[in-house]
């Protein structure tokens, strides 16, 4: 089971990324304001030009690194506003696959092997989850197509498919 | 059922410290163990790995000022109160966590901070003329670099007494960025 979603975890990459770069630009700024001043103290104003382009390149570098703090914040709240947005997609899923399984008049047993169907689990693995007999996941899993009026599997899977992807799912 | 769908969230915790706090964090305790251990105290390589030491801290500050919430310093405000609270709460058994640095810690963090300053300060001073050789200013070094140590210390114990207690793992929030807060804590 997937934890994270691809995106978000692209996403991630570069807000570390994003984050290397600005320490490594700060210290860059750090640098050249050192570099400014003690300049300054030796030469006082014998190299004006130098000196003033100095001081703006420093100046344009912490400007910068103000800048990349600002994008890497909303950077990281995008990649939150994902994840809640995804919880709660997960909690509309769960649902909607309630109110089906209530519809459909599941027994408990047969909710719980709709669920691992759902998730991709083959009928030997449910029945070694599950501690029973393949031939007994063959009967649950009949009798869901049937309570469901599917032809099988892809069946199955694909109307919670058609749910996710019709438009007034998300509300 | 429900419980199926939805129990994915403790699994993958409270994302609490971005990746330029935990940056920051792990690059300042290297350039300590740098400094304190292996560089020569009157080499170049040292005061450079000093001034990197400074820059980290003035870049955690000014992330301190625009970052995301829990790098805030509005999140973990230095508060002598808050901190005779949270041992309070620690000797009354209470298990309060925190998704931004408890009280204690957060003191130990500008502590921290403000003495790398100091050492960073003191330490270019040295290299000057005007206070080249000057002896309060190495005995202010070397105060320091001896209150860091303790604090060091100090925060480490810290780190490993709050994760036993609350059962947080905070070392790896360090490393993730996540908070695996288990039930029956309250998030403070």
């Amino acid at each position: 089971m997937k934890i994270r979603t691809p995106i978000s975890f692209a996403k991630e990459r570069r807000a570390t990324l994003l984050a290397g770069i600005i320490v490594v630009q700060a210290l860059c700024a750090l640098f050249f304001i050192a570099d400014v001043i003690a300049d300054f103290r030796v030469d006082d104003y014998a190299n004006n030009l130098h000196l003033g382009i100095e001081a703006l390149a420093a100046l344009a570098l912490v400007g910068g690194v103000v800048f990349l703090m600002v994008e890497l914040r909303r950077l990281l709240e995008r990649i939150k506003d994902m994840d809640a947005g995804l919880q709660v997609a997960r909690g509309q899923m769960a649902e909607v696959m309630d109110a089906f399984f209530e519809a459909w008049g599941l027994t408990q047993a047969e909710r719980d092997v709709a669920i691992m169907v759902l998730k991709g689990l083959d009928n030997e693995v449910i029945a070694e989850v599950r501690n029973t007999a393949p031939g007994t996941v063959r009967a649950q899993t009949a009798a869901i197509y049937a309570k469901s009026d599917t032809q099988g599997r892809a069946q199955f899977v694909s109307l919670f498919m058609e749910e996710l992807m019709s438009g007034d799912f998300a509300a | 059922m429900t419980k199926l769908a939805r129990g994915r969230t403790s699994a993958c915790g409270t994302p609490v410290w971005d990746p330029l706090v935990r940056l920051i964090h792990w690059s300042l305790a290297l350039t300590i163990l740098v400094n304190g251990i292996i560089t020569d105290d009157e080499s170049k390589l040292h005061e450079w790995v000093g001034y990197m030491a400074l820059g980290l801290v003035a870049t955690r500050l000014l992330w301190g000022l625009v970052g995301p919430r829990h790098a805030r310093f509005s999140a973990f405000p230095p508060s002598i109160r808050g901190a005779f609270r949270h041992t309070w709460a620690i000797l009354r058994g209470k298990s309060d966590v925190h998704l931004s640095h408890n009280p204690l810690g957060a003191l130990m963090a500008y502590n921290l901070w403000a003495t790398v300053i100091v050492l960073g300060v003191t330490g270019y001073m040295m290299t000057t003329l005007t206070f080249f050789g000057v002896d309060w200013v190495e005995e202010a070094h070397e105060a320091a670099f001896n209150w860091l140590i303790l604090s060091v210390a100090l925060h480490v114990a810290g780190v490993l007494f709050e994760s036993a207690r609350t059962g947080v793992n905070l070392v790896r929030a360090m490393i993730n960025g996540r908070k695996h807060i288990p039930p029956g804590n309250d998030v403070v």
